[in-house]
């Protein structure tokens, strides 16, 4: 069986007039199907050129197959959840921020619209907000109603980055449990930004550590059985293994 | 709560116009301009008489409606054309580089050019007929109308565009579906610029191209003023004011309310 | 609030008061064009200046003011910040009919005027009436327009048949408009109608020639009756020295030409031509038969009265 995501010499050059700055070099990977892929790394590793390269935004050299198939530009089998409160439309409702992904795709029949909106929103426990705008939501409640707009479409791969780094500490613990039920539900491939080690143990099935320049430091399966606490048997080790990586690449990042 | 500070902000409006009314019935009363000041400066009694008489009698047997029916069809016409193009040529900028470079140098000069300046070269292009009237409303409406839309258009976050192509949308749909939503508050206050010129741009216009078989509002104005009926000129104004305020809170307004206020995008 | 108010109405008041003062002081409002060329000629040359300090020896001020229409000069007088004005007798008899409180003290000019067509189909007014032929025209209620209604008068035709043929706009424009073809007709004066004249291909319509020849007044002058009773010497300067300039644009057309083609931008030779087509006079001609006609025919409301109503007692004429 192929892998769900094959990325082959991806590279990425910033055109900056007086310097070109090579912000992924020559970068290989794959994700599996079902995988729950945390990349964790410091500030101007790349860590989001490359999402923002799976997702299509980007100009980039290499290929990047998904389902065998190599990407040309955005499309709704990788939906990109922003860590920007203000992804959502705000002239649309809530429901009708999720339904508009689904009317591209040309359902037009109401009540499955209807149906399909119910079931997302609920997912993300935010059935009942169906006819609120996005400015009458709390920032993890637009986060929320983000993730839902994706699993609407069920994308492929659900691609996060930091999605809860602007949000309140309980918040966040609250999202991360969520995420953490829906991923386990869905039959769906996520991966996700973060620079938070704490998140990325309890999210991900499988660690990625990205140091400066694309590299790749770390890249394993994550030992501790879900559900992850800080009390879990191996968490503590864990930690202080990326912790000492994440150091050591940031110390060596001349930023 | 809600409805009291509107209701204080409607009572300081009305105090308002009846202090600048008050003032006037003074001025006009005390004869401050000289003994004749009447015919320049009449009473509130003799323009709300000249009110009626404007519609019932009229100029010449026609009444006031007919001036302002021709107007009216005239400007609905003439915005109707120059917001389509505004927005049509606004799109295209946003699409085309080139285009958008030129368009935009197209703009800063013909915004710069007064109207009834080119109506010698107009009359030559579209002849003898309201067209021209038209052609100039059309023109006080699309640059400034074009100004804010590719203002507008340039300053839509990147994370909308984004969501937009990552949930489907190509070309002209990305342009539909999120740059004009996105935008709307810029268009808003260009349509509130555009109605102000045009309306505008049309009475100056008609004060000076007056076409017998289609009169207009302007004209009406005009013929006042050279028969010296001031109070029917100030009266004439009156209506322009009423329009304009229609115009104002009775359709953009509530166009703002049902959009950018109720998203969240701007405050009342 | 109370005191606001009595600020702003002291303010007004002081305004309105200080406007009115000072006795030899003059404002006097004219027009554009070569009908007005007399007036250009006593402000340059200083005539009724002149004529003030020969008979009252004092200094006189005078302040030009260029203005663009009739009812411009009569909002001047009516608020008394005019107290001399220049105009067609058309917004001239209108002022009287509605109190402005002034009177004509002299004609100023006749000229001609024409009515200009490009259709060779139309060669008289019978042609144009019920065709739709569109005709250009300064102003509806102008002059021009009131001579188009004498015009069909005459012919025996309703005097607003026409009515909705016409098309306002200026002198130029009209002229542009008949020479690009964009409409058939253009009814105007001096000097588009000679330069139109010169024009291959084009048609005068006769009828409207003899409706208001150049030798009745055209132009005239009008004064406040308020500075004509209080200030009797200023009033009679006045009148003498326009009377001297028409004297001297009536003998020096040469010099005359020579001194508004600097104004009016057009050929010195072009200039002597078209003045010598004009008639200075200060004596008016058909100033109540034209009265007369518009109130008739609905160009003016009140009745202006008799030729004694129109003009102040020294002005000789009809």
């Amino acid at each position: 069986m192929s892998a769900l995501l094959k990325i082959e010499g991806l590279s990425k050059v910033y055109d900056d007039d007086s310097a070109e700055l090579a912000v992924i070099d020559n970068l290989n990977m794959t994700v599996e199907q079902g995988e729950f892929l945390c990349i964790l790394g410091p500030s101007g590793c790349g860590k989001t050129t490359l999402l923002r390269c799976i997702a299509g935004f980007e100009r980039c050299t290499g290929r990047i197959l998904v389902n065998g198939e190599q990407i040309t530009g955005p499309g709704t089998d990788r939906i990109m959840v922003f860590q920007d409160f203000n992804q959502l439309f705000p002239w649309l409702t809530v429901e009708k921020n999720i339904q508009f992904g689904l009317k591209r795709q040309g359902i037009r029949d109401r009540e499955q619209l209807a149906r399909i909106t119910a079931d997302v929103l609920k997912k993300v426990r935010m059935h009942g907000y169906g006819r609120h705008y996005p400015y009458q939501l709390s920032g993890g409640m637009k986060q929320r109603v983000a993730i839902a707009r994706a699993l609407a479409l069920k994308p492929s791969i659900i691609l996060m980055d930091e999605p809860f780094a602007a949000l309140d500490a309980i918040t966040r613990n609250t999202l991360q449990q969520e995420v953490l039920a829906i991923s386990r539900e869905e039959n769906c491939t996520f991966i996700f930004i973060t620079h938070n080690i704490q998140e990325g143990i309890v999210l991900g099935t499988r660690l990625m550590l990205m140091e400066p320049g694309g590299r790749i430091a770390i890249d394993i399966r994550n030992p501790i059985a879900r559900p992850v606490s800080p009390s879990s048997p191996g968490y503590g080790a864990l930690w202080d293994r990326l912790y000492a990586a994440l150091y050591d690449t940031q110390r060596g990042n001349p930023v | 709560m809600q409805k009291k500070p509107a209701l204080r902000d409607l009572a300081e409006k009305l105090a308002f116009a009846a202090a600048v009314l008050a003032l006037w019935e003074i001025v006009a009363r005390a004869h401050v301009f000289g003994m004749r000041s009447e015919i320049i400066f009449p009473r509130l009694g003799t323009i709300a008489a000249a009110f009626v008489k404007n519609f019932v009698k009229g100029y010449a047997g026609v009444s006031l409606w007919t001036y302002l029916l021709n107007s009216m069809k005239l400007l609905l016409e003439g915005m109707g054309i120059g917001i389509l193009l505004a927005f049509v040529f606004s799109g295209l900028s946003m699409v085309s580089r080139s285009f958008h470079n030129i368009y935009s140098l197209i703009v800063a000069v013909a915004d710069l050019l007064p109207g009834v300046a080119l109506l010698p070269v107009v009359i030559i292009i579209f002849g003898v007929n309201p067209g021209v009237i038209v052609f100039l409303v059309v023109h006080s409406v699309i640059w400034p109308m074009s100004r804010n839309l590719i203002d507008g258009f340039r300053s839509v976050p990147k994370i909308y565009v984004e969501a937009g192509k990552n949930l489907g949308l190509t070309g002209t749909g990305l342009l539909r579906r999120v740059y004009f939503p996105a935008a709307m508050s810029y268009i808003v206050s260009g349509l509130k610029v555009g109605w102000a010129r045009a309306w505008r741009g049309l009475i100056s216009a008609e004060m000076i191209f007056g076409i017998a078989a289609a009169p207009g509002i302007g004209m009406y104005i005009n013929q006042m003023r050279t028969n010296m009926n001031n109070a029917e000129m100030y009266a004439t104004l009156v209506v322009i004011v009423i329009i304009g305020l229609f115009v104002q809170y009775g359709i953009l307004n509530p166009v703002e309310k049902n959009t950018v206020v109720k998203w969240g995008m701007r405050k009342l | 609030m109370k005191r606001t108010l009595a600020i702003l109405l002291l303010v007004l008041v002081c305004a309105a008061s200080v406007s009115a003062e000072g006795s030899a002081r003059l404002t006097i409002a004219y027009q554009y064009g070569l009908a007005y060329a007399p007036v250009v000629v006593a402000m340059q040359q200083g005539l009724i200046e002149k004529a003030y300090a020969d008979a009252a020896g004092g200094e006189l001020e005078i302040e030009w003011v260029q203005m663009s229409s009739g009812a411009d000069i009569n909002t001047g007088v009516m608020s008394g910040s005019v107290d001399v004005g220049f105009m067609g007798v058309g917004p001239a008899l209108t002022g009287i009919s509605k109190n402005v409180g002034y009177r004509i003290f002299s004609s100023l000019s006749g000229q001609e005027h024409g009515l200009m067509s490009s259709d060779p189909e139309i060669k008289s007014l019978s042609d144009i009436i019920g065709s739709g032929s569109q005709i250009a025209l300064v102003n509806i209620g102008s002059i021009q327009h009131i001579i188009l209604a004498r015009a069909l008068s005459l012919n025996g035709s309703d005097p607003h048949a026409l009515d909705a043929n016409l098309v306002a706009m200026k002198h130029p424009d009209g002229m542009n408009a008949l020479l690009t073809g964009s409409l058939p007709l253009h009814l105007t004066t001096n000097p588009y109608i000679y330069r139109e004249r010169e024009t291959e291909g084009l048609y005068e319509i006769e009828e409207l020639k003899s409706a208001w020849p150049k030798e009745n007044s055209f132009i005239v002058g009008v004064a406040a009756i308020e500075m004509h009773d209080s200030e009797p010497e200023l009033y009679a300067a006045l009148c003498s020295g326009l009377s001297a300039a028409i004297e001297y644009v009536n003998g020096n057309i040469e010099a005359t030409a020579e001194l508004t083609s600097q104004y009016d931008g057009n050929a010195v030779e072009d200039e002597i031509r078209y003045l010598q087509m004009g008639n200075y006079s200060a004596e008016t001609r058909g100033v109540e038969e034209m009265a007369a006609f518009m109130f008739e025919n609905g160009f003016i409301e009140a009745d202006p009265g008799s030729y004694a109503d129109l003009v102040f007692d020294n002005v000789k004429g009809n």
